[in-house]
């Protein structure tokens, strides 16, 4: 439903919209039009008059309305009750046929009965005055044309067109519509505003059920809502004079009879004023906007119920037409010829829709409406391109419904659309009875004249002869079909496998391209609402709107190898069944299930950014420090990063962040990207590491990103399967340099093209390079005492400018210059390294104490300024791990004995209690 | 003030029923009769669609299921004609009953007043 801001609404001159003049009369200019819209060759208007009197004296006269016709009614009967009456009498004195000639006998019965007659009449008078007051909405046609120019372009010459080019619009509004602005004017008159306007209509909606229902979807807090529109409505101007509709009020009322006109709705209902409303006052869009909710929303809500009784409505327009549409072979003229063989390998999709077995398409009009173009301009082949899910069968099955409805171009009419069945028509057959099949089904479809050949992808046809090798294949044949305009014929096929194989080839040149793409998130949210009911009565749960924007959302964002809706529907489906199974039925889908599923799928920390995790990001900096030692800045750097990623301020095409550690070894390098992704991914897991060294011939692009032949990269594959971590690139400049260059598109837009041509997505990873160049350049000059920032400056322009380009060292959002540790860094160090030993050894039952002396005199022995915490690592491993696990082994410790690492950094055992 | 109010609507009501009433048989024969007839066509449009009278006049001269040699197109225009006969008398039966249906409408009025003034004089 796409809202009417591009109206172009005039008014008159004379009244300014109002269509009476100073005196209450009809406006002498626009007899009463006032204002209005050119719509389609046709002229729009508000013309029903309100007022107090008006409101009730219409409540009135419905009432008396019905009690006259009730009385009618029961005349009518009592009536017909008489007749019988008076037959039974006489059927008890005589048998003779002639003695019930009730017309020409006396009798006060039978007088009774004529006079009930009338009854009788006048019941037909009122049934059918009442149905030309429930006139409907006209519907759009096929073919119709927005052409102002005809229309006549002053006042005068309208009020004198025709009755039929105006329409006046409040004859489509349902009775609750209609009540909701009884409502509206009687809250404005009772303020005296003066003006009937926006928020007084707005605020009567608020009473409506079904208004309630959709804002109850969406989850909003009336309470809040109707006390905020209150205080909007206070501030309008009091004391005016007669009460009247305003110009806004009829442009909202015009506009939802329009919208609810091009979707083909029957009547205005009350949820159809929403979004008009919102158009046209700023001010409620933006008390809606606080309570989080804005106009895609309510719409996609709006669509929800739509789809639903539009749903309901097909069955009934199905069951009407079902008798027109023949449901055999035969057109209606009998002229078709019978068609054996495609029956045999095809089925039949318009009969699929006539029974109404196929499902709705919601959207894709222009898509469709380039499908007609086509077939309009003479050409027979068509091939609809899109990836798999994002809805090309469904687009086939909607054109099978407007076959059915014959709501179509005249080239379609009265035809049938028949999918061949491809794998049908393959299996268990040579090529050469393949192509005989083939041949024989397009034969049958050129003779047959009534046929629309729908081929679901189509490229399974490419590449089978019969024969030698330069004989044609079957897909020229086809071509050759349709290029001979003997067959139209619909088929589809995906992104790839068209380039791959229909490109410039001669089938792929006689088919015009469709391209269908992947619906975009609200189109999407739509679709996947026509589907929810079915979910919702299968497996009894409830979705709300939130649940289903949610899917929807997360899907397009980390599901990369599936295409909206598809993915979405597929997820929901999961979610529905796993609710289902965990909360019992009748239970509500949040958004939390959803971010749950996709979580699991995808191995992507979706939760929600609650308040304790934003603490902890908020805290990343002591969360580091609890692994790594000193490093501040960075420390620092990083966690900033980070901050900027998880709240949305980053730029959402490149990668989370991209950092380039550079110092000696054993610094903390590497330990910080572990330590970053366990705070941030909640898990070590979530790392690729690929050591550079690994890299360093030009033909290891291809281990990085696959090849041709079909075999698949190590990074893009590692990325695919875990688009949401951290990919470390350890010893970065020793890769070779056209593998640096992947890098440069990675860190710029966020993905890499693989040699299968998929593209990876990069946007959710964090980059971490390291390297080691200038190593000594470091120590020396931290050891002369310069400082950090001319460090890192001289470091890029005398070092790492020889070995990268420059322009990937500016595609990093940082360059971290690591210090060498000192030696109450490798104390620190050291105390958390036995601090794990530790660890593990309670787990196993045995006591674990170290002496700060202890702690010094290993950290003295393990410093290394060359190669930092590295030999302290080696040095626990060696003296006191080994010496541990050979007393184990020896079996010199038993349970609660308490291990000592005592003032000499020497391993005691103290013996625990004797139990 | 109120019943003032009161009065005056139901001044304006009744006079409303009472236009309602008395533009009843004015009704009958005019917007009625019109109503009726639109109806009726309808009614016949439709059995027409559902029989194919039309389309099958249309197609009297060519052959049915595709069988353009001359036994095809003699026997096709055969059965095309009997199928035509036959439709056409269905068709014929829907269009006498219609005109029944506008015989009864135009007449009731007649006939109930008639009768009426049968029993009372």
């Amino acid at each position: 439903m796409a809202e009417k801001n591009d109206l172009q609404f005039t008014s008159c001159p004379v009244c300014v919209g109002n269509g009476v003049n100073d005196k209450g009369l009809k406006c002498s200019n626009c007899a009463g039009l006032g204002l209005g819209v050119f719509y389609f060759g046709k002229f729009y208007y508000w013309g029903l008059i309100f007022g107090r009197a008006m409101i009730k004296l219409r409540h009135l006269k419905k009432n008396l309305h019905l009690i006259l016709n009730l009385v009618v009614f029961i005349l009518g009967i009592l009536g017909l009750i008489a007749l019988g009456w008076w037959i039974w009498l006489i059927s008890n004195h005589s048998n003779d046929l002639t003695s019930f000639a009730f017309w020409q006998i006396k009798h006060w019965l039978i007088l009774a009965f004529w006079i009930s007659v009338i009854a009788d009449m006048f019941i037909i008078y009122r049934i059918s005055e009442e149905e030309v007051i429930k006139q409907k909405i006209d519907k759009p046609k096929y073919n119709e044309k927005n052409d102002v120019s005809e229309m006549p372009n002053n006042w005068r010459q309208l009020s004198k067109a025709k009755a039929k080019y105006k329409i006046e619009v409040s004859f489509g509004f349902n009775y609750e519509a209609i009540k909701v602005l009884e409502d509206a004017y009687i809250l404005a008159d009772t303020a005296k505003n003066g003006q009937v306007c926006a928020k007084h209509l707005f605020f009567s909606l608020l009473k409506n059920n079904n208004v309630l229902a959709i804002f109850s979807r969406l989850n909003l807090n009336l309470s809040e809502l109707i006390a905020k529109v209150e205080n909007q409505l206070v501030l309008l101007p009091s004391n005016q004079g007669k009460t009247f509709l305003s110009n806004e009020l009829k442009e909202i009322l015009i506009s939802a009879y329009l919208t609810a006109r091009d979707s083909g709705q029957k009547k205005v209902k009350p949820a159809y004023l929403i979004l008009p409303i919102l158009a046209k006052d700023k001010i409620l869009s933006e008390v809606l906007y606080e309570l989080e909710v804005d106009s895609d929303k309510i719409n996609n809500v709006i669509q929800w119920f739509a789809v639903s009784e539009k749903m309901v409505d097909n069955y009934h327009l199905y069951r009407a037409k079902a008798h027109l549409k023949p449901s055999g072979n035969m057109d209606r003229a009998y002229t078709a010829i019978a068609t054996p063989v495609l029956n045999h390998f095809a089925f039949d999709l318009t009969l699929t829709a006539k029974w109404g077995r196929l499902a709705l398409c919601v959207g894709r009009k222009k898509e469709i409406e380039a499908i007609w173009q086509n077939l309009e301009s003479n050409q027979f082949g068509i091939i609809l391109v899109g990836e798999v899910g994002v809805g090309k069968n469904t687009i086939i099955g909607q054109i099978a419904h407007l076959m059915v409805e014959e709501n179509v171009p005249k080239i379609l009419k009265d035809k049938r659309l028949m999918e061949l069945d491809l794998p049908r028509l393959l299996s268990g057959a040579s090529p050469e009875k393949a192509e005989e099949r083939l041949l024989v089904i397009l034969d049958e479809v050129s003779r047959a004249g009534n046929i629309i050949l729908y081929i679901n992808n189509i490229e399974n046809l490419m590449g089978i002869t019969a024969g030698e090798e330069q004989s044609l294949d079957l897909s020229e044949v086809l071509a050759n079909a349709i290029e001979r305009k003997n067959l139209i014929c619909l088929t589809t096929s995906t992104n790839e496998n068209y380039a791959k194989y229909l490109e410039n080839k001669p089938l792929g040149n006689v088919l015009a391209k469709i391209i269908i793409s992947e619906p975009e998130i609200n189109q999407a949210i739509q679709i996947v609402e026509s589907k929810i009911n079915f979910f919702e009565a299968k497996h009894k749960v409830y979705f709300s709107y939130n649940s289903i924007a949610k899917a929807v959302d997360l899907t397009d964002k980390y599901i990369h190898d599936k295409y909206l809706p598809a993915k979405a529907i597929e997820i929901l489906e999961s979610i529905a069944v796993g609710v289902a199974k965990t909360k019992g039925i009748n239970s509500l889908v949040t958004e939390n299930d959803v971010a749950k599923v996709v979580s699991e799928i995808t191995k992507i920390p979706v939760a929600k950014i609650t308040e304790s995790e934003s603490e902890a990001l908020l805290n990343l900096e002591e969360k580091i420090h609890q692994r790594m030692v000193d490093q501040v800045e960075a420390v620092s750097m990083v966690s900033a990063s980070l901050r900027r990623a998880r709240a949305g301020l980053r730029e959402m095409k490149r990668p989370i962040a991209s950092f380039l550690f550079m110092g000696p070894t054993g610094v903390g390098k590497t330990e910080l990207a572990k330590t970053v992704a366990e705070v941030y991914f909640k898990d070590e897991e979530y790392m690729i590491r690929l050591d550079m060294s690994e890299y360093q011939h030009p033909d290891s692009v291809e281990k990085m990103i696959g090849n041709s032949d079909g075999a698949l990269g190590y990074l893009t594959e590692a990325v695919r399967k875990m688009p949401f971590s951290l990919i470390l690139l350890d010893e970065f400049e020793k890769a070779h340099p056209d593998i640096l260059n992947l890098f440069l598109q990675v860190m710029d837009d966020g993905r890499l093209t693989d040699a299968q041509g998929k593209t990876i997505d990069f946007t959710n990873s964090i980059i971490i390079a390291t390297s080691n160049v200038g190593a000594v350049f470091i120590q020396d000059n931290i050891v002369a005492g310069v400082g950090m920032e001319e460090i890192k400056q001289k470091l890029i322009n005398e070092h790492l400018n020889k070995v990268l380009r420059p322009e990937l060292i500016n595609r990093f959002d940082g360059i971290i210059v690591f210090k060498p540790l000192s030696i109450e860094d490798v104390r620190q160090i050291a105390k958390i390294m036995l601090a794990k030993v530790g660890k593990m050894l309670e787990a196993k039952g045995f006591g674990f104490n170290v002496s700060d002396e202890g702690i010094k005199k290993i950290a003295q022995e393990g410093f290394d300024p060359k190669f930092g915490a590295r030999p302290l690592r080696r040095l626990i491993q060696e003296k006191i791990e080994n010496e541990i696990a050979n007393k184990i082994l020896s079996g010199n410790i038993k349970r609660r004995d308490v291990i000592i690492i005592d003032d000499n950094g020497l391993v005691l055992i103290e013996k625990g209690k004797k139990l | 003030m109120i019943n003032n109010n009161l009065s005056f609507y139901s001044v304006k009501i009744l006079a409303e029923i009472i236009r309602d009433i008395l533009y009843f048989p004015v009704w009958w024969y005019s917007r009625g009769l019109n109503n009726v007839f639109k109806f009726l066509w309808k009614f016949l449009v439709n059995k027409q669609k559902s029989l194919g009278l039309l389309i099958w006049i249309k197609n009297i001269f060519i052959p049915m299921y595709g069988q353009y040699d001359w036994q095809g197109m003699l026997i096709s225009f055969f059965v095309r004609l009997v199928q035509i006969i036959i439709r056409s008398f269905v068709m014929l039966f829907w269009l006498v009953l219609v005109v029944l249906v506008i015989c009864t409408w135009l007449a009731l009025p007649l006939l109930v007043i008639y009768e009426i003034n049968f029993q009372l004089f």
